[in-house]
């Protein structure tokens, strides 16, 4: 595994731990089981953990070469697909609120940064997602 | 990125030239490991230049090295 697979991998995996609390977070909360709102920066920082943990603990990949044109194909595919995936975002949650909540309904301002920053996290996700595909999922790679 | 219609004989090449290992031939043509394993099990089709730094390291032509076959063929 190089050195974007582990970032990628890391991404994803505290990205879904986080999905997976805020969704436990907002179903405790439907029910009134007294969950409050600062509770929700839990998931927050446990999604935001992986970028964090990929900055300090893997370093540059040990070799002569450690990407190449391969990768930089890859990294181009992976760009592509984050994009993609926070315009789909941006389309999705423009049209969401009129669906659910009505044309004459009004939503807080604070749910603006609150859509930015799940937009940084659907790039993130969809990154690492299309660097993962494009690498392979396996760990063992066949190689002598 | 996977090219089916792309084959090529590096495995063979690299045995027939003192069983030189995939690190070996990655560090001569300036990729990574990787990307002489995905090339060699026909994930990736290298760029030009690479099939020909790769050509160059056995001595041989890049046709040698890299078959495409047709659709039709």
């Amino acid at each position: 595994m190089n050195r974007a697979q582990k970032i990628s991998l890391t991404m994803v995996i505290t990205f879904l731990l986080g999905l997976f609390l805020g969704i436990i977070l907002i179903v405790m909360r439907l029910f009134d089981l007294g969950v409050p709102k600062i509770a929700f920066l839990l998931p927050v920082c446990i999604a935001g953990s992986g970028g964090i943990i990929s900055i300090t603990c893997f370093k540059k990949d040990k070799g002569a070469i450690a990407f190449d044109e391969r990768d930089k194909l890859v990294e181009k595919n992976a760009n592509l697909a984050g994009f993609g995936a926070v315009y789909l975002y941006v389309i999705l949650m423009s049209f969401l609120p009129i669906v659910i909540l009505g044309g004459e309904a009004s939503i807080p301002v604070t749910w603006c940064p609150v859509l930015l920053i799940g937009a940084g996290f659907c790039q993130a996700f969809a990154q690492s997602i299309a660097y993962l595909i494009q690498y392979g999922w396996r760990v063992k790679d066949g190689g002598e | 990125m996977a090219e089916n219609n792309l084959s090529n004989k590096i495995r063979r090449l690299r045995f027939e030239n003192g069983e030189m290992t995939q690190q070996q031939l990655a560090d001569k043509v300036g990729v990574t490991r990787q990307t002489i394993i995905a090339i060699e099990a026909g994930k990736y089709a290298p760029s030009l230049p690479l099939a020909f730094r790769i050509a160059r390291v056995f001595g041989v032509s890049v046709e040698t090295v890299f078959q495409y076959k047709d659709e039709d063929s």
